[in-house]
C-alpha cells in the first residue's frame, strides 16, 4: 500500500468515523446523565436524514416553483436548522414518553423501551416513506480537490469540520456553561442536582434534545456524501454508534469521539485490505479484544461489582 | 496452634496505608472483638482476611492452611463465615433461600443433580433444608423462611445474616458491626443472640463493634485498631483502662452507648 | 415485588365472579375441554364454519379473519364461541367433579405419572389443532421452540441479571451444526454429497444430533463467559452483541455453509411430537436447575457477587454454567427451527431475532418459567394475529412492550416459582 492510497483512506476514515463520533455522543450523554443507553437513538439519527430529507426537498420544490425562491446555501443552513430542531423535539418526546416514566425500573428495562421505540420509529417511516430506498437532493455541487495524489472533495472537508467543530462546541458547553455543569454533576451524583435547583427532568431533556440535534447533523451530512437512504439505516448506523460509545469509556464524551473515529478507520481500512464482506467479522473481533483486554472501554472507570444492569 | 494466625499483614490503597503490621492470632473457640474509630480499618481488616481483598504483604494461616490471595469461595468453604456492616441480603431470594445458599460447598450432586431431579439431589436438597430451618429457628426468625429480604423488619435482617453465616458451622466467624443502629434493648437481644449462638456452636468469633457494651459482655479478648495499626489488645477490662484507648475514643460519643 | 401474585387474586367484579366460577375446575379438566374442543372442530369444523358463512375452519381463533374480511367477523365469532369457547368452558365445569376425582387419584401417585398424563393430553389438544392445516402446525412448532428460546435467555438475562444479546448467536451456531449434521450426513445433497446414513432412524438420531448440536453452542457461550468473570452489565452487552455480529458475519463468509445464501434441504425431522417433547425435556431441566440451589446462586450472584462469594458460592464456575447452559438450550432450539423451517441462512440471526427474544423474555417475566411461557405464547401468538396488519404490526406490539415495561418493569409475572403440584392439584 503506497503512501498516496494510505491518505487517500485516511481522508475517507475521517468522514466516515465523524459519523460514528456524532452518533456516539448522543449515546454518551445520556448515559453519563440517566445511566442508561438511549437504544432508540441510532432511529433517532435515522428519522432525523428522513426530516433533512423532507425538508430539502420541500424547499427545493418551492424554489423550483418559482413560490419562495431560495439559494442553495440557504436552503441547507435552513434544513440543519429545522431537522435539529425537529429532530430535538422528538428525541424530548422519546425521553418523556418512553424514559422518564421507567426512571426507578431496572435499567434493562428501558433499554427494552428504547428498542421498541426504535422499531416504532422505524416502522413509521417506513410506512410514511415506503421500502424503497430515496434519493438525497444535492444542494452543493461536489468539487474535487487533488493534493498530492489525494482526492479530497468539498463536501468531505465540510463534513469533518463541521463534526469536530460540533464536538468542540458540546465540549465548551459542557465544561463552560451552567446548564453543561449541572450536567456534569448530575453525572457525578443523580441526587445532588435537585439541590442546585435545577430539575432532573430539563437537564434529562436537554441532554436527548443535545444528543438528537447532533445526530440530525449527521444524518444530513451523511445524506450529502451518500445520497441514498433507507429506513434500516438507523439501525447499521445506531448499532456501531452504540459500540463507540461503550468501546470509549462509560459517559466518556471525548472517548466516544475518538471510539467513533477509530471504528471508522477500523472499517475503512479492514474493507481496503480485506474482502469487504468480512468488515463486519474483522471490526466486531477487534472491538471484542479491545473489550476483552480492557473491560472499562478506552477511558472508563474500571468495573465495580455493584454496577447493575 | 491457633485456628487463625495473620502475621504482619499490611495494605494499601493507591497511596494510602489501610492496614499496617497487622497481627492477630485467634484460638478455637474464642471470641476476640476488634474496636476502633470510623475509618480506623477495621472492615478492611475483615475483606482482607475474608479473601475480598488480597494483601499487600504479610501471610494469613487459617486452620493450618496458608489462605493469603486465595478467592474468598475457597476461604469461606474451609469453614470461615462472615455477616456484613451494610447486611449484603440478596434482594430477590427468600430467607430460606439465603440460608440454603450459604451451604453451596456442601452440595455433591453435580451438573447431573442440578438438572435432574437426581435422587441425591432430591436428597441433599432436603438434608439442607432441615440445616437452613435448624439455623433460622436458632435465631428466631424461622417464621419468615418464605418472605423476601425487603420485607423484613430490621432486626429480624441482622438475624436472618447471622443465620446465614452460621449454618454451615464454621470454626470461625467473622461479625461486623452486628449492633449497629439498633436500639439498646435491641442490641442486649442480639447480644444474647451471640452468646446462645456460640455456647450451641462453639465458633470461634471474630467481631467488629462499636460499642463498648458488647465487647465487655462477649469479648475473652479485645484490639483496638486506629489509623490501621493496633494500638492496643487485651481483656475487655484492660482496653477499657488503656489510656492510648481512651485518648483514641475522645470525642467519640459512640463508645459509651 | 409481592405485588405480582396480589393483582391476580384483586377482585374485580365480573372477572373475579368468573374466576369463583370456574375455581373447582382442575387443570386436567381444562386440557380434556380443550381436547374435545379440537377433536370437534375436527369433525364437524368444516361444516360448522361453512354454515356460519365462511369458506374455511379459521386457522387463528378468528384474529385473521377480523382484520382481513370484517365482513365475516360475526360469522368467526360464532364459531370461536361454538367451537373453542363453550366446548371448552362446559366440558370443564360439568366435567370437573369427575376431573377432580381422576385428578386426586393422580395425584397420589408419583408426580411423574400425574405430569405425563397431563402432558400426553395436552399433546393431543395441540396434535388435532394443528392437523387442521400446514399453517397452524409451523405456528405451534415456531411458538414451542420460541418458549425454549425465551427460558433459556431468561437463564441469564433474568436469574442472571445480565443483558446478553448473544442469543441469536447461539441459536445461529445451534441452527447450522443441526443442519450441517442432518445435511452432511443424512441427505443427497449438492454441497455434501450423497447421504452416509440412511434416515430410518431419524427419532433416535435427531435428539443425538441436538444434543451434540447444543454442545457446539455452549462452548461457543465461553467466548462470553471467561470476559463475564471481569466485567458485567454494558460491557458484557456489548461482547455479546459482538458475538452475534461475530457469528453471523462468520457464517455470511464460510462459502462451504452457503454463505449469504443460507443452507436449505434439511429432512423434516422437527415433527410436532420430537419438537414437543423435547421443548418439555428442556422446560423441565431448565426448572430443575433454576430452583436447586447451585441454580439460586446465579441469584445470589445478580444480586450481590460480594455476599455470595463470601457464601462460598464458587462464582466463577456458576458464570460458566449459566451460559453454556443457556447457550446450549439455545442451541437445541436453533436445530430444531432449522429443520422446522428447513431452511436457514445468516440473516436470520441477527437484531431482528434479538429483539423479538429480548422482548418475549421480558414481556413475560424476568425470573421465572410462567413469564417466559407467557411471552413466548403470547408475542408469538400476537405477532401471528396481527399478520393482516401488515407494517402496522411493528407499531403496535413495540407500544405493547412499552406498556408492558411501564407498568410492569419486571415483564408480567415475573420472580414466580413454577409450582408443579399446585398447577396439577385436584380443586376441590
Amino acid at each position: 500500500m503506497n503512501l498516496t492510497f494510505f491518505f487517500q483512506n485516511v481522508v475517507n476514515a475521517l468522514q466516515w468515523g465523524s459519523f460514528y463520533a456524532l452518533i456516539a455522543l448522543g449515546y454518551s450523554m445520556v448515559y453519563s446523565i440517566l445511566m442508561l443507553f438511549n437504544f432508540a437513538h441510532g432511529d433517532i439519527f435515522m428519522v432525523g436524514t428522513y426530516i433533512g430529507f423532507v425538508l430539502t426537498t420541500g424547499l427545493v420544490a418551492l424554489s423550483a416553483a418559482g413560490i419562495v425562491v431560495l439559494p442553495n446555501w440557504l436552503i441547507l443552513v435552513l434544513t440543519i436548522v429545522l431537522a435539529m430542531l425537529f429532530t430535538s423535539c422528538l428525541g424530548m418526546l422519546v425521553e418523556r414518553i418512553g424514559y422518564r416514566p421507567l426512571r426507578g425500573a431496572p435499567r434493562a428495562s428501558a433499554a427494552i423501551t428504547g428498542l421498541m421505540i426504535g422499531i416504532i420509529l422505524q416502522t413509521t417511516v417506513l410506512s410514511i416513506m415506503g421500502a424503497q430506498r430515496v434519493l438525497y437532493p444535492s444542494l452543493i455541487p461536489t468539487t474535487a480537490y487533488t493534493v498530492g495524489g489525494v482526492s479530497v472533495t468539498n463536501i468531505k472537508i465540510m463534513i469533518v469540520f463541521v463534526s469536530i467543530a460540533l464536538m468542540i462546541a458540546l465540549h465548551q458547553f459542557v465544561q463552560h456553561s451552567k446548564w453543561g455543569m449541572a450536567m456534569r454533576a448530575m453525572a457525578y451524583d443523580y441526587a445532588v442536582v435537585p439541590l442546585m435547583g435545577i430539575s432532573i427532568n430539563a437537564i434529562a431533556a436537554l441532554t436527548f434534545a443535545i444528543g438528537s440535534a447532533l445526530a440530525a447533523v449527521a444524518g444530513i451530512m451523511y445524506g450529502m456524501a451518500y445520497p441514498i437512504l433507507d429506513p434500516s439505516m438507523g439501525i447499521l448506523f445506531g448499532w456501531k454508534s452504540f459500540v463507540a460509545a461503550i468501546l470509549g469509556g462509560r459517559g466518556s464524551i471525548m472517548g466516544a469521539c475518538i471510539a467513533g473515529f477509530l471504528i471508522g478507520f477500523i472499517e475503512i481500512f479492514v474493507a481496503t485490505i480485506f474482502p469487504s464482506t468480512l468488515r463486519d467479522l474483522i471490526a466486531y473481533s477487534i472491538i471484542l479484544f479491545i473489550l476483552v483486554f480492557r473491560p472499562h472501554g478506552l477511558f472508563g472507570e474500571p468495573y465495580s461489582a455493584r454496577l447493575r444492569l | 496452634m491457633p485456628l487463625l494466625e495473620v502475621s504482619n499483614m499490611s495494605h494499601n490503597f493507591g497511596g494510602l496505608r489501610a492496614v499496617n503490621e497487622y497481627n492477630l492470632a485467634i484460638e478455637p473457640g474464642q471470641i476476640v472483638g476488634l474496636i476502633g474509630p470510623n475509618g480506623a480499618g477495621k472492615t478492611t481488616v475483615f475483606n482482607l482476611i475474608t479473601g475480598i481483598y488480597r494483601p499487600t504483604e504479610g501471610r494469613i494461616v487459617f486452620n493450618g492452611q496458608d489462605v493469603t490471595g486465595h478467592a474468598p469461595n475457597r476461604i469461606a468453604s474451609l469453614g470461615l463465615a462472615r455477616t456484613f456492616q451494610e447486611m449484603r441480603l440478596w434482594r430477590h431470594m427468600t430467607v430460606l433461600e439465603h440460608v440454603k445458599m450459604a451451604c453451596y460447598s456442601k452440595f455433591t450432586y453435580g451438573l447431573a443433580g442440578a438438572f435432574l431431579q437426581t435422587p441425591k439431589r432430591i436428597r441433599e436438597e432436603a438434608e439442607v433444608e432441615e440445616l437452613a430451618f435448624a439455623s433460622l429457628k436458632m435465631f428466631g426468625v424461622e417464621q419468615f423462611a418464605s418472605h423476601w429480604p425487603t420485607d423484613l423488619p430490621y432486626g429480624a435482617a441482622r438475624r436472618v445474616e447471622m443465620a446465614r453465616a452460621a449454618v454451615t458451622k464454621p470454626k470461625l466467624l467473622f461479625l461486623d458491626e452486628p449492633t449497629v443502629g439498633m436500639t439498646p434493648e435491641e442490641m442486649l437481644a442480639m447480644i444474647e443472640v451471640v452468646r446462645k449462638m456460640h455456647e450451641t456452636l462453639k465458633p470461634a468469633v471474630f467481631l467488629i463493634e462499636h460499642r463498648l457494651k458488647v465487647v465487655s459482655e462477649l469479648c475473652h479478648r479485645v484490639q483496638t485498631l486506629v489509623f490501621g495499626q493496633v494500638i492496643a489488645e487485651g481483656t475487655p477490662e484492660e482496653i477499657q483502662n488503656n489510656p492510648k484507648v481512651i485518648e483514641a475514643y475522645l470525642g467519640e460519643e459512640k463508645v459509651v452507648a | 415485588m409481592h405485588q405480582t401474585t396480589s393483582t391476580a387474586s384483586h377482585p374485580r367484579g365480573s372477572l373475579e365472579l368468573v374466576r369463583r366460577f370456574f375455581a373447582n375446575v382442575p387443570l386436567l379438566a381444562w386440557f380434556c375441554g380443550a381436547l374435545v374442543a379440537v377433536i370437534l372442530e375436527r369433525a364437524v369444523g368444516l361444516s360448522m364454519a361453512q354454515s356460519l358463512g365462511m369458506p374455511r375452519i379459521p386457522v387463528l381463533f378468528g384474529f385473521l379473519v377480523f382484520l382481513k374480511q370484517p365482513a365475516l367477523i360475526p360469522g368467526a365469532l360464532g364459531y370461536v364461541l361454538l367451537m373453542n369457547i363453550l366446548p371448552i368452558c362446559i366440558t370443564a365445569k360439568i366435567g370437573a367433579p369427575v376431573f377432580n376425582l381422576v385428578s386426586r387419584i393422580l395425584y397420589k401417585m408419583p408426580l411423574v405419572v400425574t405430569a405425563l398424563v397431563h402432558l400426553a393430553v395436552l399433546y393431543a389438544v395441540f396434535h388435532f389443532w394443528a392437523d387442521v392445516n400446514a399453517y397452524r402446525m409451523i405456528m405451534l412448532k415456531m411458538m414451542l421452540i420460541s418458549i425454549l428460546l425465551t427460558l433459556s435467555l431468561n437463564v441469564i438475562n433474568g436469574y442472571m441479571g445480565e443483558f446478553s444479546c448473544s442469543h441469536p448467536g447461539f441459536m445461529a451456531l445451534g441452527a447450522y451444526a443441526a443442519s450441517l449434521f442432518t445435511v452432511g450426513l443424512f441427505v443427497n445433497d449438492q454441497l455434501f454429497g450423497p447421504a452416509m446414513m440412511t434416515s430410518d432412524y431419524a427419532v433416535v438420531f435427531f435428539p443425538l444430533g441436538l444434543f451434540f448440536t447444543g454442545l457446539v453452542s455452549a462452548l461457543g457461550a465461553l467466548v462470553i463467559a471467561i470476559p463475564s468473570f471481569k466485567t458485567r452489565g454494558d460491557y458484557l452487552a456489548i461482547i455479546s452483541l459482538a458475538f452475534t455480529f461475530i457469528i453471523k458475519s462468520v457464517l455470511e463468509n464460510l462459502e462451504f455453509l452457503g454463505g449469504p445464501r443460507g443452507l436449505s434441504g434439511q429432512p423434516d425431522w422437527s415433527s410436532l411430537p420430537m419438537v414437543f417433547i423435547i421443548v418439555v425435556f428442556g422446560v423441565w431441566v431448565i426448572n430443575n436447575f433454576v430452583t436447586s440451589t447451585m441454580g439460586k446462586a446465579l441469584n445470589a450472584v445478580r444480586d450481590d457477587e460480594i455476599a455470595a462469594e463470601a457464601m462460598t458460592v464458587d462464582t466463577r464456575k456458576t458464570k460458566i454454567i449459566a451460559f453454556m447452559f443457556a447457550a446450549f438450550w439455545a442451541g437445541v432450539a436453533g436445530g430444531l427451527f432449522a429443520h422446522v423451517l428447513r431452511f436457514v441462512n445468516p440473516s436470520t440471526f441477527g437484531i431482528q431475532k434479538l429483539a423479538e427474544v429480548l422482548a418475549m423474555v421480558y414481556f413475560g417475566g424476568l425470573n421465572s418459567v410462567y413469564g417466559s411461557i407467557v411471552g413466548a405464547v403470547s408475542i408469538s401468538l400476537l405477532g401471528e394475529a396481527l399478520r393482516p396488519l401488515e407494517i402496522l404490526k411493528w407499531i403496535i406490539i413495540p407500544l405493547l412492550l412499552i406498556l408492558v415495561m411501564i407498568f410492569r418493569p419486571r415483564g408480567l409475572i415475573s420472580f414466580k416459582e413454577f409450582n408443579i403440584h399446585n398447577l396439577l392439584k385436584p380443586r376441590g
